[in-house]
């Protein structure tokens, strides 16, 4: 499939054209819009509003408002039958402007917006008041919360006697993606993406795919080899021909926005790149040719690590036009700071990954060494750099603790020790841990299994971590102590020759990715998704998907299902060669502009507004829907406020402000 | 009667169920949902709030529910199940039983005067037997469809019903319906079930009047519950001190469930944290053997119900015995005091249940099934959702226990191999 | 320009943006975090929208404080946070010039999961605008006009 072609210019121009279409369409709506009908319907929510709010009073005071030809209450306005009271209401009483007293917007406004669609009215006729979060839940006192909600109320039926039906701003999409991060995740995006028909583009910036799954030796809970995982979703991405991949690559910056991204990237000398083809039998590459060994990631980088780089091998930029971006950056280990349970002191501490790799290449059958000492005992601490406390770790490099829990190393470590047990039964393996938080199909049977293989456990509490010190002449090189709840708090010590950190998963820095488009991140450090119960792959840019642990910490099954879903989401916006914005934008009303250009030097995004020449000589100012961003700093400098923004003009802000003092003011009837 | 065609046939109407379907409407495709319950929503629709944000479960499934009942691409067969499937070349064909409400659903406005005029109460389900309802009856107050049904096994044959009914749509001889269907893809999203109580004889059995099945909690915390309040089934007393007992249906060999069902750490946090915002001066106890914590922002919600005063035990509850003032005896034996045995006194107990399989796809379709009852994929780490069977996917809790977001996750990655297929039904 | 002295319940307009102040507002709802209800919200993409005008009108008018609460750093439009910190500097000097305390215009930032500093912001303009209306009233009672 041939790269999608990608004019920004000829886009802007047809967004022109359509920007043109709607500016005509408030005029043309004026007519329309000049008899107000409101409705207004407050809700009970089921108590979570009426035990505090007197909904029927604020009802009541609602049919008074000018403006209003019908105010109702509802058990559950987002009902089926709830929503259907307006429905009928627009049907019947020509309501043509609707107001819903009820919880967040965040919550209902598509719900409601639906409504209006359904029954033939424009869904930007519609407001909400908040009463719920904003009232209900935050004041206690029935009297100053009824008033309070009436206020709100008389402000929303002030700005939707105001509002002007609207169109979404429809941008071109292009049929591609850009996925960032080959690892588990990425891959998974990538050849999803693919597979439905979409150009996909991979970036990695390491050298090798295959993420930090490259380093393991085999998978909990069935103990399937890593390199199975990675050959399955790596050959499957390298042999795809709609995939393009550039190892060694990082992104310099993202330019545009959903439908129409462009990404700077910045590939090394050493990255290499396979091209989209045609089809798959023109695809150069076979998995013969790329394959690695364990622990050595997989990718084309990797054998071609010893060679010198060949003269004509030289770094490069490149640019790519996507219609959506899948983050896929993973996550970083915890580096524990020098002294943490002896780490950086003390040469037998080491972190769980590291025992992974030593594990696996201790040779059967003999005592297990390490730095040429026997090894008879293994600890495991759990909980390095997770579930962290205030005033007992040290913050890290942003000056926070991790307080969250990083999900995989209970059952990650119990494998380990489980392996270690098996491999060499001589060797004791101790785990010290808070919680046992083996939670995930399959993985109980881990702790089972430790159990039967004589694993012992202590039992520490987070605010009294375990003490490590050398063992000065002792048997074991190294010495741990905890509380053990275990044994009801008693002082337990135990001598080890390994001692095993499971460290946790921090936030990856998502560099220029992040910055370039501003991406929002949660208290934990990690990306942050739009609602962590009902949308954990979108985020607030819209265009921009998060698969995998760049999110949150997750094992390899939940990596590749929030790829898949952040592929499914990436793909519903652009299988229909559109996307479509919400129409909050600017708009200037060419009657009351005089061409002073206040707007054009405030703006402070390039290109959103010019300067156009009208047949008649005049000068007046232009807005560029597709660019603009709708944040209203021309509104406020405009001589004649001749600009306003589409859906939260000025004037409607104005009469808010009266509603809600005229409301503060009166002596309360309610 | 002629096959129907759909793209895809969604075997559940649950939060997975409706997120796959949303999903591949949104991209083009024609999906059919089959509910066996008279309403989609699934076990969320009847939650009180969710972990760990506290957004209220109504208010956020209600949506979805909404969007999948409007979208002129899904088509919703509730109070359905599906009969048979046959595999084809391109997918399967098949028959749902359409059962039969009694009650004509296209003409039904739910205006619910049959409901007012029906004689028979019996006690409603939804509310965890707590509460009665009628046996003609819309399911609940936000059920979609909001359709009646009549439950004829309680049903008398009054004839009150047919008489004030404004639309004349009360059919009392109405059969069951069969409609033979013809699908490229399946999506098996059937949820799960409680884990048994009954079986549990150490904890009572599910004959003690207040120990409580943690779905009957969340209908007692929800704003629109039973009785509004948190009051004890056995003679409505506000109770003064609660607990929870961890691990009631997980991790217990000797019931056959020797996996974690993952949710309940977190549900009973939340129950509890809920409890003390409607009982301020009530005692709150959870008795556990680990705090699975693990989810984004799960820890620091265990922390905030820390330092709101609930009491986190590490102890093993042996036994549950009902007190002479119907109170709950519990027996424990505290790891966290020297392992000693105690018996404290709770006015009421939730038991933490765990999330057990739904036995129904295994006759259905021959998917790989586990030990544990949950159905196997041959590619647990990489490909999830895709099962042994082509054109079959698995979405939500029918892979194995797991919470609403990773359910959401996986349900939109269902509908993502659904794509990859590429061929359109 | 005086606040009306008979106001016992001085409002206060809150102007929170849609990204962030507006979804810690509900996040304090959702908390059940109480504070006093003589304050109302209005959800603004971005407050940089309002004109100076807009500020002096809203005082004039009666509202008795003001608190912006923009995204800060965090504003998804680029450009909007420094024409927005640049025009409150402006206005607080011109409530000056007007005789009003330019402490009754806050610009502060809060973000989606702010909510202690979102009730810290309502809870000290609130305390404010009491002590500032108390005062009016005493000096309204004691006879001289300010």
């Amino acid at each position: 499939m041939a790269e999608p072609t990608h004019e920004p210019q000829a886009k802007a121009d047809e967004a022109q054209a359509e920007a043109d279409e709607t500016q005509a369409k408030p005029n043309e709506a004026q007519a329309e819009a000049d008899e107000p009908r409101v409705g207004v319907y407050v809700c009970y929510c089921g108590g979570n509003i009426s035990d505090v709010v007197d909904v029927e009073a604020v009802a009541a005071e609602a049919a008074k408002l000018p403006g209003v030809v019908t105010a109702k209450t509802n058990m559950f306005m987002c009902s089926d039958p709830g929503q259907q009271v307006i429905a009928d209401d627009i049907a019947e009483l020509g309501v043509n402007r609707v107001v819903v007293a009820s919880c967040a917007p965040s919550l209902h406004q598509t719900t409601f917006q639906g409504v209006l669609e359904r029954s033939g009215l424009n869904p930007y006729l519609y407001e909400n008041a908040n009463i719920r979060e904003q009232v209900s839940w935050t004041h206690h006192d029935r009297a100053e919360a009824t008033k309070k909600a009436s206020a709100l109320v008389s402000a929303a039926v002030a700005k939707a006697s105001r509002l002007e039906p609207l169109e979404p701003v429809e941008i071109p999409a292009a049929p591609a993606v850009a996925v960032v991060g080959g690892g588990v995740a990425g891959l998974r995006a990538a050849t999803d993406l693919a597979k439905a028909g979409l150009a996909v583009t991979l970036i990695e910036k390491e050298l090798t795919l295959g993420g930090t799954v490259a380093r393991l030796d085999n998978l909990f809970p069935y103990s399937e080899p890593a390199e199975d995982v990675l050959c399955r979703l790596c050959e499957e991405a390298l042999a795809d021909p709609r995939i393009t991949v550039h190892t060694g690559t990082v992104v310099e910056s993202v330019e545009g926005y959903v439908g129409a991204f462009t990404l700077h990237l910045e590939q090394q000398a050493r990255g290499r790149t396979v091209e989209a083809t045609p089809d798959a039998d023109s695809r150069e590459i076979t998995s013969l040719d790329w394959r690695c060994e364990a622990f050595r990631g997989y990718g084309p980088g990797e054998a071609f690590a010893d060679e010198p780089v060949a003269a004509d091998d030289a770094a490069r930029a490149l640019s790519v036009p996507v219609g959506a971006i899948v983050a896929a950056t993973g996550f970083d280990l915890y580096v524990p700071p020098e002294g943490e349970y002896g780490y950086g002191r003390l040469p037998q501490v080491i972190t769980l990954l590291d025992f992974i790799e030593w594990l696996s290449k201790q040779p059967e059958g003999s005592v297990p060494t390490f730095n040429g000492q026997p090894v008879r005992a293994v600890g495991f601490i759990h909980c390095v750099g997770s579930r962290q406390v205030e005033g007992v770790h040290e913050p890290g490099p942003n000056g926070r603790i991790n307080e969250h829990c990083s999900r995989v190393c209970c059952t990650a470590t119990l494998h380990c020790a489980c392996d270690l047990r098996d491999k060499f039964p001589d060797v004791v393996a101790y785990e010290f841990y808070q919680d046992i938080r083996a939670y995930g199909r399959g993985h109980e049977e881990h702790y089972d299994r430790a159990s039967l293989a004589n694993v012992i456990f202590l039992q520490y509490d987070g605010a009294q971590p375990p003490k490590v010190v050398a063992g000065e002449g002792d048997d074991h090189p190294v010495l741990v102590s905890c509380l053990d709840g275990l044994t009801w708090g008693e002082e337990v010590e135990v001598g080890v020759d390994l001692l095993v950190l499971a460290v946790g998963m921090v936030a990856a820095d998502v560099g220029n990715l992040a910055t370039s488009l501003k991406l929002p991140v949660s208290a934990d450090g990690f990306l942050q998704e739009v609602h962590p119960k009902l949308r954990p792959v979108e985020q607030a840019v819209n265009g921009v998907l998060l698969a995998g642990t760049c999110q949150a910490p997750k094992d390899v099954t939940e990596s590749c299902a929030s790829a898949s879903a952040a592929a499914a989401k990436a793909y519903g916006l652009l299988a229909s060669g559109e996307v479509k914005l919400d129409p909050y934008v600017a708009h200037v009303d060419p009657e009351l502009c005089e061409g002073h250009a206040a707007c054009v030097e405030e703006c402070p995004v390039d290109r959103a507004i010019a300067m156009e020449d009208y047949p008649d000589g005049s000068r007046k100012a232009m807005v560029n829907p597709a660019i603009c961003t709708g944040c209203g700093a021309c509104v406020a400098v405009c001589p004649t406020q001749a600009i306003d923004l589409s859906g939260w003009t000025l004037e409607a802000y104005e009469a808010m402000v009266d509603a809600l003092l005229l409301s503060h003011s009166e002596v309360s009837a309610l | 009667m002629n096959a129907v065609h759909y793209d895809t046939l969604i075997i559940g109407g649950g939060i997975a169920g409706l997120q796959a379907a949303l999903d591949l409407a949104d991209q083009g495709r024609e999906v059919l949902i089959v509910e066996r319950q008279p309403s989609i929503g699934g076990a969320m629709i009847g939650l009180s709030k969710v972990f760990p944000t506290l957004d209220c479960s109504s208010c956020i499934t209600t949506p979805k529910m909404a969007a999948a009942a409007h979208h002129h691409r899904i088509t919703i067969f509730s109070y359905s199940e599906v009969e048979d499937l046959t595999p084809h070349e391109g997918g399967y064909t098949g028959t749902v039983r359409r059962k039969a409400r009694f009650v004509d659903e296209a003409a039904c406005i739910g205006c619910r005067q049959c409901e007012y005029a029906c004689p028979c109460e019996v006690p409603d389900e939804f509310e965890g037997g707590l509460g009665a309802r009628r046996a003609a009856y819309v399911p609940f107050g936000n059920a979609i469809p909001q359709v009646a049904l009549i439950d004829m096994a309680s049903c008398t044959l009054c004839g009150r019903c047919a008489q004030v009914c404004p639309k004349d749509c009360i059919v009392y001889d109405q059969q069951d319906e069969l409609v033979p269907v013809d699908v490229a893809h399946v999506i098996v999203a059937t949820g799960w079930q409680l884990t048994s109580a009954a079986s549990k004889a150490e904890y009572g059995g599910a004959a003690i009047a207040n120990v409580l099945s943690p779905l009957t909690m969340e209908r007692l915390l929800a704003p629109h519950g039973p009785y509004g309040h948190v009051v004890r089934p056995a003679d409505g007393k506000e109770p003064a001190s609660i607990a929870w007992v961890q691990c009631a249906g997980s991790r217990d060999k000797s019931l056959g469930v020797p996996y974690c069902s993952r949710v309940c750490c977190m549900y009973a946090i939340k129950q509890a944290m809920l409890t003390s915002g409607s009982l301020p001066f009530a005692d709150l106890t959870i008795y556990y053997m680990d705090i699975r914590a693990f989810g984004k922002g799960y820890e620091e919600f265990y922390r905030s119900a820390k330092a709101m005063g609930i009491e986190f035990v590490k102890a093993k509850v042996g036994r549950l015995e009902e007190a002479a003032d119907r109170s709950v005896d519990v027996h424990i034996e505290n790891i966290n005091d020297r392992g000693q045995s105690e018996v404290r006194n709770h006015d009421m107990v939730v038991l933490s249940l765990g999330m057990a399989a739904v036995p129904d796809t295994r006759e259905l379709l021959p998917l790989a099934i586990g030990d544990d009852g949950f159905i196997d994929v041959p590619h647990p780490k990489d490909a999830p959702c895709r099962t042994s069977l082509p054109h079959v996917c698995v979405a939500g809790t029918a892979s194995a226990p797991m919470d609403i977001v990773d359910a959401i996750a996986e349900a939109s990655a269902a509908a993502m191999e659904v794509c990859r297929e590429g061929d359109r039904g | 320009m005086h606040p009306a002295p008979e106001q016992t319940e001085p409002p206060i307009l809150v102007l929170a943006t849609s990204s962030c102040a507006y979804i810690a507002a509900d996040a304090v709802g959702q908390a059940h975090l109480e504070h006093p209800a003589n304050t109302y919200v209005m959800r603004v993409p971005a407050p940089v929208v309002f004109p100076d005008s807009f500020y002096y009108d809203c005082f004039e008018k009666g509202f008795a404080g003001i608190i912006v609460m923009s995204c800060g750093h965090e504003c998804p439009y680029p450009g909007a946070f420094e024409r927005l910190t640049k025009r409150i500097d402006r206005v607080k000097m011109g409530l000056k010039e007007r005789g009003l305390d330019p402490a009754r215009l806050r610009l502060t930032a809060v973000c989606t999961v702010c909510t202690k500093a979102y009730l810290k912001e309502i809870n000290a303009m609130d305390a404010l605008v009491r002590a500032a209306a108390s005062a009016a009233a005493v000096t309204a009672d004691g006879g001289d006009a300010t």
